[in-house]
């Protein structure tokens, strides 16, 4: 009996950790009964596929949040990214070394975005503002405001090959997520994140290189963002300079639904991917469900808010 | 080593920040093992003397001897390579980690797996609760710091800078946030660690009554200079204030 109310609790206890996911599951199975496509396994892999650009994008967003910044420039770099991979490609870089320097492009980004934001002590909000018009000004130039396509085909396999009936992105994007998960709770530099976020100067005290520390959280994000130009390319077989422009603030919602301080120091990286998912949800729904062109966006924003604002309180009430 | 002259030994430190005369060729010498009490009234100058003797500060002019051995600390990082360590007022932990968190803060442990280090966070735990069992307290490692109290934030922080095995520790300042029997918690703890590895400490705090029963020496400053420096039994409170007062 005992153990039976100790196992009750420690079951209570993981799923509160985990609430995120129960919020993801609990509101597909209600819109579902709505909406009754989301029943069909087609429109369920479909949500799986299209969360993996905002699942990415917001697990890069999350580790700057984790140190108490924020990266706007995840979508510019999101375009920036690849399409320095394809012109690289176009003068006979091989497809391989193009998307490894699609990621370098990312890192590079990060890295330099961190070095201004932790030396020179410019906030990230603006730094991180400046480089996603700069990034996006000079995609517009380099493609004439045309979407760039005829991508090589190995470039799209990501996004065109299946494994069974599973898309292989989203193999991949389980992959990658897990390295992110692993790296931020394992690892003596994901610690580091946390504690960097919680108190800085108590980690200065204790000899920990807090600015390195801030800048390897922004070159995770450009890496991430530079994975997720890649993919949603290879899904979508161009690059423009739009591109992904409308995840921006799906990327920034994202982790606060799953609970990160955006003052840093707390937040767990699976809860972002069941955040991320929960936003594509709405944007899925939102479309589906018939909503007029012009209040599409409003809609969606709505219930962002709504979810953003239902995890507030619960957190409020639980103390968490 | 024992008998070989003291553990630390200051003089003729001074610092001058512009024209300010923070401390105007102080001298004193420190017993290995003893606690010493540093009083004073604000701006007396108890920092900048305990920031010099943690390589925070270098002094205008001056010397410091570790074991009759001239040293300069060019860093806190030299000045803990030489065996200092500090503790200071705000503790320097991080509210919303946990206690092992904390306690291994700036030098995790890690195993290896193939080409990989990860943390090891098992064996992370169970020192962060030995070393705290090792002066009598146990509390829960996995709570986060900001649900303890004052006293046991104190005694993370303490066993946290003792566990370098440090030959003197400096305490700055950190019991402003104890209730009484906090208070009294921490001087049996202090003296515990004192007595259990003979470690040196210089205290600051403006809690005389604490300096009174926890220290082995006073010293007393006033406006940068030494007023008063001796034994604990040949002062009182009153005669402390005194000294403090201009």
């Amino acid at each position: 009996m005992k153990s039976a109310r100790y196992l009750f609790g420690a079951v209570r206890a993981k799923s509160m950790e985990y609430y995120t996911w129960l919020l993801f599951i609990g509101i597909y199975l209600a819109t579902g009964l709505f909406v009754p496509t989301l029943f069909i396994p087609a429109t369920f892999l479909n949500v799986l596929v299209q969360g993996t650009t905002v699942g990415l994008l917001s697990i890069g967003m999350a580790f700057v949040m984790l140190v108490g910044e924020i990266d706007l420039s995840v979508v510019a770099v999101a375009s920036f990214a690849p399409m320095a991979g394809i012109l690289a490609w176009e003068i006979g870089l091989p497809v391989p070394a193009a998307i490894l320097l699609t990621l370098l492009v990312g890192v590079g980004v990060g890295l330099f975005n961190g070095l201004l934001i932790t030396k020179l002590r410019i906030p990230s909000l603006v730094q991180t503002c400046a480089m996603w018009w700069m990034l996006a000004g000079i995609v517009l130039v380099a493609t004439r405001g045309m979407a760039k396509a005829g991508l090589p085909n190995s470039w799209m396999q990501l996004g065109r090959v299946f494994i069974g009936p599973i898309p292989l992105l989203v193999f991949f994007f389980i992959i990658v997520v897990s390295a992110a998960v692993i790296f931020a709770r394992r690892t003596v530099t994901g610690r580091r994140l946390y504690l960097v976020g919680g108190n800085s100067e108590a980690c200065s005290a204790m000899g920990i290189p807090v600015d390195r520390i801030r800048i390897i959280a922004f070159m995770t994000s450009g890496l991430f963002s530079a994975l997720a130009g890649y993919a949603l390319s290879a899904r979508m077989g161009f690059v423009s300079a739009r591109f992904a422009v409308e995840w921006l603030m799906p990327a920034i919602a994202a982790p606060v639904i799953a609970g990160l301080s955006l003052t840093g120091g707390r937040g767990n990286l699976i809860n972002v991917v069941a955040g991320a998912y929960l936003v594509q949800l709405i944007v899925i729904v939102v479309r589906a469900g018939g909503v007029s062109g012009y209040s599409y966006e409003f809609v969606q924003g709505l219930l962002v808010f709504i979810a953003i604002l239902v995890d507030t309180v619960r957190r409020r009430v639980t103390g968490l | 080593m024992a008998g070989s002259g003291p553990m630390l030994e200051v003089k003729n430190i001074s610092k001058n920040f512009g024209k300010v005369r923070a401390l105007r060729s102080m001298s004193f010498e420190l017993e290995k093992g003893k606690i010493l009490g540093l009083v004073g009234d604000n701006g007396a100058g108890k920092s900048t003397l305990l920031k010099i003797l943690s390589g925070d500060l270098q002094p205008s002019a001056g010397q410091i001897y570790l074991e009759s051995k001239a040293t300069r600390f060019k860093s806190p990082a030299d000045a803990m390579k030489k065996g200092i360590a500090i503790a200071y007022q705000f503790l320097e932990l991080v509210d919303i980690a946990k206690v092992w968190e904390n306690f291994f803060m700036g030098r995790e442990l890690t195993k290896r797996i193939g080409p990989l280090a990860f943390l090891d966070v098992q064996r992370m735990k169970y020192l962060t609760a030995e070393a705290i069992a090792k002066y009598g307290h146990t509390f829960d490692i996995e709570r986060e710091v900001r649900e303890l109290s004052g006293e046991q934030r104190q005694i993370i922080a303490v066993t946290r800078a003792i566990e370098a095995n440090p030959e003197i520790l400096l305490l700055d300042e950190s019991f402003t946030l104890l209730s009484l029997d906090g208070r009294k918690d921490i001087v049996n703890f202090l003296g515990e660690v004192n007595k259990k590895i003979g470690i040196t400490m210089i205290i600051v705090s403006h809690d005389l009554e604490l300096i009174k029963t926890l220290s082995h020496y006073i010293m007393v400053l006033r406006a940068g200079e030494k007023m008063f420096f001796g034994h604990t039994d040949k002062i009182s409170i009153d005669q402390i204030v005194k000294y403090m007062l201009p």
